[in-house]
């Protein structure tokens, strides 16, 4: 048989695709390396999902090769396995939207033409988009009824730009919390934005509300109310779904791909046809099977003739910080307000989205505050040294892990700014390690434009600032290059350059007439905001251009 | 179910085996890890018994999960020999022979090496482990350490142990 359209992920990049592809009675087949979990499946195990990383491959059995610029400008090798060091997220029907906080925020009329607007950055290869912020809102909007984000508009200095008022969801319940953040904000001269989520605050789209079951961010949703690929998109569609199956060589001719060869939980071999490929499955395992399915026709792998495949990989930059708010100079009643748990704390600060340094205009980013996860054992593990380094036990230690987790709580920050795009960080294969499968794995080469590290560290200090006009104590901070990987994007940038870019400004590869990446891999550069509502709304914006080609075709194969 | 399987379970773990001590480049004997472990989740975080919580049998369950790497269970297995011999350099008596001040003593001994406190570290991850785990695991049956710590579960409750 052979399919009108193959996917090869099912995660917020390729779901969009198969739901509008098979809503419009295309034979659409997807293919998910991970198992199929549904809302029925999921709890909240802190001990399975969080401490044994259950919704992750073990690094024993798949991993990456990890290749560290230090100061010096040598590579350090790191080997996954060896070091603990993963780059997965979410290996499951949906991908890790299923485990995503939601944090939902649009990218910026601006963040699609960093170059005309900011100019030439040393070091950093920035572009501008082939695409408008214009052109994808219709899409961005598409998001927020399809997959549902609920919120509230307010006014402020880079609202973008909006064709509906409001959000179609009202805002989650919130934390008594908000308030002393809001006040802050409100003296500081800060504007509060509350947080955009992509989480039903009411029953709908055949979804149940959020149950504030206190444990989001890391967990399957259990009542479907996270917009997660799977519950949003994909459980309401009429298509193939194929599990446990790893998608190791894309097989082509000169002019389209033909095949996509897979592996099932057996390690059998399978092959599949389709008119139209599409790979989505996360931006740094895309870039690995293009590179493993080289060919005569691509001797360095699919679409890869121009060396670009791989290249300008992005993570969010930026960092976290936090303080925390004691008893002892709180009332009773905000006392109870601190400990009431469930309820969200949405709150962001966009304010220096752009800012002046001294006459130079430099772009910011996005600010996001949350409570402390509710995870238990991270909690505790933080009370095990004391003021002066020394590790803790016995009753001294009890007490402490008692006083800390009932009498005071900690409201942390996310800050999200541009990880500029250089030669430096970017995909490869490292031939010599092989996966469970027998496949090459993934190199990954890091690298932190200097930039990056001093705009976090402008946007935390304006966070701190919030926490210390609140009244929290130890306050902290930590801004890095470390690259967080949950937020990671590009390799297979879009652009009208072939020479510079590997897909056209429709994801499709220049090099291909049937191959579409709509993973975050066609990010040419991050914005600074997480990526996954822009993720959602380009993979719609593609299906649409699918969809009419197929039709097209359907057309005139029937006259 | 954990107290039934422990002897089957405890033939093939790596818990089973005796360590060997060595007192200066002698032999000084072989010890059984689990119950020198035991006994140091005890002496660094009694609380957890008072609190009914089975801090021991969770670390058999634990260390069987292939997420637990061989390093890892074997620097748990290699701080039993070291303990053992820190506690014959001080006092000349194996670690469980010797008195509650004198272990604490050994304790504070150990922590001012790096593979001390990480030892110590691992335990008392180990235990808060067990203090939080749902009560489908067995170790935590009926919530105290939960209530202690004034935490809400989150819900839907694991229906099945993972571990």
């Amino acid at each position: 048989m052979i399919y009108d359209i193959c996917i090869i992920g099912s995660g917020a990049g390729g779901a969009p695709v198969a739901y509008e592809l098979s809503r419009a009675g295309f034979r659409v087949l997807v293919l998910e390396k991970g198992k199929e979990y549904r809302e029925e499946d999921f709890n909240k195990d802190e001990l399975a999902v969080s401490r044994r990383e259950l919704f992750t491959p073990d690094l024993k059995e798949e991993q990456h090769v990890i290749y560290e610029l230090d100061a010096d400008k040598e590579r350090k090798r790191y080997l996954g396995s060896e070091y603990g060091w993963s780059f997965w997220n979410g290996s499951m029907v949906g991908g890790s939207s299923n485990l995503m906080s939601g944090y939902f925020h649009r990218m910026k009329p601006n963040d699609f033409k960093p170059l005309s607007r900011y100019g030439k950055i040393e070091g950093a290869n920035v572009v501008d988009w082939p695409l408008s912020y214009e052109e994808l809102e219709p899409y961005y909007e598409k998001v927020e009824h399809v997959v549902g984000v609920s919120g509230e508009v307010v006014q402020h200095s880079f609202l973008e730009p909006r064709k509906s008022a409001k959000f179609p969801y009202p805002k989650l319940a919130e934390s008594a919390v908000t308030k002393w953040f809001d006040r802050a904000c409100l003296s500081l001269g800060f504007e509060s934005i509350p947080t955009p989520r992509a989480i039903l605050s009411q029953a709908d789209l055949g979804r149940e509300s959020c149950s504030y079951s206190n444990f989001c961010g890391s967990y399957g949703c259990a009542t479907g109310a996270k917009g997660s690929a799977r519950a949003a998109l994909l459980q309401k569609c009429d298509l193939t779904l194929i599990t446990e199956a790893f998608v190791y060589k894309l097989e082509s001719d000169a002019t389209k791909v033909t095949k996509a060869h897979y592996y099932d939980a057996d390690f059998k071999s399978h092959e599949v046809s389709a008119k139209i490929f599409v790979l989505a499955a996360q931006a740094i395992e895309s870039s690995r099977l293009l590179l493993n399915s080289k060919n005569h026709f691509f001797p360095y792998g699919l679409a890869n003739n121009e060396d670009q495949v791989g290249k300008n990989l992005l993570f969010s930059a930026g960092g976290v910080g936090e303080g925390r708010f004691g008893f002892e100079r709180l009332s009773s009643k905000e006392q109870e307000e601190l400990m009431q748990v469930g309820l969200f704390f949405n709150r962001s600060l966009q304010q220096w989205y752009e800012y002046k340094d001294g006459q130079e205009q430099r772009k910011g980013g996005t600010i996001d505050f949350l409570f402390e996860h509710q995870n238990l054992v991270p909690r505790i593990q933080r009370t095990f040294y004391d003021e002066d380094g020394n590790i803790m036990w016995g009753d001294a230690l009890a007490q402490k892990i008692q006083k800390e987790l009932t009498s005071s709580r900690v409201l942390g920050f996310e800050v999200f700014n541009d990880w500029l795009p250089t030669d430096e960080c970017f995909v490869s294969i490292e031939e010599s390690v092989k996966d469970k499968y027998g496949v090459p794995v993934g190199a990954i080469y890091l690298y932190s434009h200097p930039d990056d590290l001093a705009v976090g560290e402008f946007l935390a200090q304006k966070a701190t600032q919030v926490l210390e006009k609140m009244g929290a104590s130890e306050i902290r901070y930590s801004i890095s290059s470390s690259p967080p990987p949950n937020l990671v994007a590009g390799g297979c940038r879009f652009g009208d350059d072939p020479k510079k870019s590997v897909l056209d400004k429709n994801c499709k590869a220049h090099a291909l007439e049937n191959l579409y990446v709509t993973d975050a891999s066609f990010m040419p550069t991050g914005g600074s905001v997480p990526y996954t509502w822009t993720i959602y709304a380009n993979a719609f914006r593609v299906a649409e251009m699918i969809r009419q080609k197929l039709e097209l075709e359907k057309s005139l194969f029937s006259s | 179910m954990i107290v039934q399987t422990r002897r089957e379970f405890l033939k093939h773990s790596f818990l089973g085996g005796a360590v060997l001590l060595f007192s200066g480049s002698q032999i000084y004997g072989a010890v059984e890890p689990l119950q020198t472990l035991r006994l140091v989740q005890k002496d660094l975080f009694p609380k957890a018994e008072e609190l009914g919580v089975d801090s021991a049998s969770y670390l058999l369950l634990v260390l069987d999960h292939s997420r637990i790497s061989s390093q890892d269970k074997e620097f748990l297995r290699n701080g039993v020999q070291w303990l053992h011999e820190e506690s014959l350099k001080l006092y000349k008596k194996l670690y469980y022979n010797l008195s509650t001040q004198q272990r604490q003593k050994v304790l504070h001994e150990i922590a001012k090496y790096r593979w001390g406190e990480f030892w110590i570290e691992d335990l008392l991850l180990y235990t808060m482990e067990a203090l939080c785990s749902d009560s489908v695991y067995g170790v935590n049956k009926t919530d105290a350490a939960y209530r202690w710590l004034g935490f809400r579960a989150g819900k839907p409750h694991p229906k099945r142990a993972y571990l």
